[in-house]
């Protein structure tokens, strides 16, 4: 469609100066009528087939425009079929046309506000202005008329906004997705762990000392193992045995094969516990505790 | 199972030696008003019988036309050309009601108005089905003074000519299916205006800026009452209905006579040169689009898998070992493939989206939590589809979802391909262990400390010796009463 605009309006230009026949108009006048104001407070322009209103014209909501012309086939004023105003929105390429109400003779009229307007051109984005071009042509070999004559600016009404119609679907690609994902768990710095996880294993030298200083020794290891070497063995073994237990738990095992494996480690504990006790107990009776 | 695949695979076989062309079927119904009209659209007729397609001629008044057999569609395809002059509508068995019933079953019409004749207010009703509208003049034509044939219409400017290479839209990501090189001519068009809520009408060729439309019949010397102009006419207009069936409404029937086949155009600006028209080959693919010959498009098989471990960027897919499961879990990478092919000629051939176009993937749980452009790839071992890939995260959100690839474009079939999968969160013993964790260490050490003091607090309490001997306490005691 961009193409044939610009062919037909190459192969205007062309016609206007070889043809010597061609559709036109004369005595155009543009008025643009506000509601409030009275006779005479309308603003009156000349239009010109030949060069468009350098100055574009402004048509406030509650306006109303009104184009009066004569059609000419040659010099002589005749009715064409087709006399159209046509309004343009350059960026979205949208086209709407007011036909003209035409006499015999060639005089016509046309007359729109605002209102009559689609949406999409009451509404253009700010800073756009409409291109309005003057349409006229009928059958036979008369060449035909159509060139920009002025251009249109339509301020927004901040009384009456207009309600946008709703984007009608049409197939295309959508935009993008991409998930955004929950922030990750977040640690604190690697030197305050460090510094923690070392304060705590320095407790163990300081119980260590501690003990120590207040009279805490293994001094009877030799004694107790002499006097029952069996029932200490086995129930330091098993106290070892079951941290082992608790590592292995931690590390991979389940409560099925932890269970049963505390449960052994533990009567052994028990029995084994028994006598190792009985053995510190006569050590107290004999006065070495 | 083998057996199946075996009959399908014959099946196939036998049904693409039947259909030489059509990606759906070669029976073709032509709806004419006498056999005398027929003569006018040889060539026509013989370009769609050279393509494979069986063209059966029935009157409106045929006792013996009949759209369904069986219940079935009877015909692939339909061909309706204008109503003679006199007769109210299309007849008893192409009514409104039999013709929508024929394109839900998923058959394909095209259907051609002349601005000669008055159009009966059946196919106005018809056309209203699928939100086309007509003038309200029964007779009405459309005419552009700037763009007509001025070897054939110099007067009566109503054989209207326009670029072929705009057919179809030259809109962006819009797929360039009906485009033709050089000027067609269309004589005495009807327009129509078409309804602006509906993503499933397109209009192939719209008039030109300055074209209007009028009834011929009237007397009246200029319009003032304008039914649509410019570029609101739509004079070939295209409808794909929800299941692919294709409803094509062609302005001008002249269009595809013999005598606009092969005559040389001059386009009424002067300087223009006399050309020959493109009809033919806008005709050829204006059927070939409404009869399933072009813009189809055939999902292959969906395949997904996980992108982690042995799998990763696996590129042979009979590889895999657990290919399509059922259940992910969070926060893992996902590979998901799907197969397109389109219709060419008598096979299918890779698909390639337009320019600017792109399939998509959504990964939706009521709404779309990834929707992601696809790649597509070809790869030798499958030359008749093109591989659309994406590999992505599945979102942190465990729960049902789906793997959806909805491709509905203007003048393509539709792809609707859906996969449901559940995607679980982590397992009790799947989140990282303590020790892996330098934040848990000083807890770590902390169990591990406590264990190693009551080890020791055991020991003391077996094997501690007192540093001095026992005193009597008793003794002191008494003494110090």
């Amino acid at each position: 469609m961009k193409l044939l605009p610009s062919v037909a309006v190459a192969a205007l230009s062309l016609t206007t100066a070889v043809a010597a026949v061609g559709w036109s108009f004369e005595d155009a006048t543009l008025t643009v009528q506000a509601k409030s104001s009275g006779v005479g407070g309308a603003v009156k322009e000349k239009l010109s087939p030949e060069s468009p209103l350098s100055d574009p014209v402004t048509l406030s909501a509650s306006d109303s425009l009104k184009i009066v012309l004569t059609a000419t086939e040659g010099t002589t004023g005749r009715r064409p079929h087709q006399a159209f105003l046509t309004l343009h929105e350059p960026t979205t390429g949208l086209v709407e046309s007011f036909p003209f109400s035409l006499k015999d003779n060639g005089k016509g009229k046309v007359e729109f506000t605002p209102k009559d307007l689609p949406y999409q051109l009451a509404s253009p984005p700010s800073g756009v202005a409409l291109q309005a071009s003057i349409l006229i042509a009928s059958f036979g070999t008369s060449a035909p008329y159509n060139h920009a004559t002025f251009t249109l600016t339509l301020p927004p009404s901040p009384n009456e906004p207009l309600t946008a119609p709703e984007t009608p679907e049409r197939y295309a690609a959508k935009p993008e997705i991409h998930h955004q994902f929950r922030a990750g768990p977040a640690q604190p710095p690697r030197l305050l762990s460090t510094l923690f996880t070392f304060a705590i294993l320095a407790t163990l030298p300081v119980l260590l000392i501690v003990t120590t200083a207040l009279g805490g020794n293994l001094g009877h290891v030799s004694a107790a193992f002499g006097a029952a070497p069996v029932a200490h063995g086995v129930f330091v073994g098993s106290l070892l045995a079951m941290e082992g237990v608790f590592f292995a738990y931690y590390i991979g095992w389940n409560l099925f094969q932890t269970l049963p494996v505390a449960g052994v480690v533990g009567i052994v504990a028990f029995v084994s516990g028994g006598r190792a006790l009985t053995e510190v107990q006569e050590r107290r009776v004999k006065g070495e505790r | 199972m083998e057996m199946r695949l075996l009959l399908s695979l014959l099946l196939a076989g036998l049904v693409s030696t039947v259909a030489a062309l059509s990606a759906q079927g070669s029976k073709l119904l032509v709806v004419l008003e006498d056999e005398s009209e027929k003569s006018r659209y040889s060539q026509f007729w013989t370009d769609l019988e050279d393509r494979g397609f069986q063209l059966t001629y029935r009157t409106p008044k045929d006792p013996q036309l009949s759209l369904f057999r069986h219940g079935e569609p009877a015909y692939s395809h339909l061909l309706l050309l204008p109503p003679g002059k006199g007769t109210k509508g299309l007849g008893p068995n192409l009514t409104p009601n039999l013709l929508v019933d024929f394109i839900s079953a998923g058959s394909n019409v095209l259907m051609a108005l002349s601005g000669e004749q008055s159009i009966p207010s059946a196919v106005s009703s018809l056309l209203l089905e699928f939100d086309i509208s007509l003038p309200p003049d029964r007779n009405s034509m459309v005419v552009d003074h700037f763009n007509y044939d001025s070897s054939s219409a110099k007067e009566s400017h109503d054989v209207l000519l326009l670029p072929g290479k705009n057919a179809g839209g030259s809109k962006k990501g819009v797929a360039d299916i009906l485009s033709v090189d050089g000027i067609l001519a269309l004589p005495h068009a009807v327009g129509a205006v078409l309804g602006n809520a509906s993503p499933l009408l397109n209009s192939i060729i719209k008039a030109p800026a300055t074209a209007y439309t009028y009834n011929p019949k009237e007397e009246q010397e200029g319009v003032e009452d304008v039914f649509a102009t410019g570029d609101q006419l739509s004079l070939v207009t295209a409808f794909q209905a929800r299941n692919s069936a294709r409803f094509t409404l062609l302005g001008s029937v002249e269009a595809l006579q013999d005598a606009w086949f092969d005559t040389t155009v001059q386009h009424s600006a002067p300087g223009s040169k006399s050309e020959q028209a493109a009809n033919r080959a806008f005709a050829q693919k204006l059927t070939g689009w409404t009869f399933k010959e072009l813009g189809v498009v055939k999902a292959g098989p969906v395949t997904h898998f996980l992108n982690e471990g042995s799998q990763q960027n696996t590129s042979d897919l009979t590889t895999l070992s657990d290919i399509n499961p059922s259940i992910y879990r969070i926060n893992t990478e996902v590979h998901y493939t799907i197969e397109l092919s389109t219709w060419s000629v008598d096979h299918w051939v890779p698909f390639t989206p337009p320019a600017s176009d792109a399939v998509q993937l959504e990964f939706s749980m009521l709404s779309p939590f990834h929707r992601l452009n696809l790649a597509p790839t070809t790869t030798p071992a499958n030359p008749n589809a093109s591989l659309f890939t994406a590999t992505f995260t599945l979102p942190d959100q465990h729960g049902i979802f789906n793997f959806f690839v909805e491709y509905r474009r203007p003048y393509l079939t539709n792809i609707e391909e859906k996969r449901t999968v559940t995607v679980r969160h982590f397992a009790h013993d799947e989140y990282p262990r303590s020790f892996v964790i330098m934040a848990a260490y000083p807890w770590i050490t902390g169990i591990w400390t406590t264990v190693a003091g009551f080890v020791g607090f055991c020991a003391l309490w077996l094997y501690s010796r007192p540093e001095k001997e026992r005193v009597e306490l008793k003794v002191k005691e008494a003494g110090g009463r």
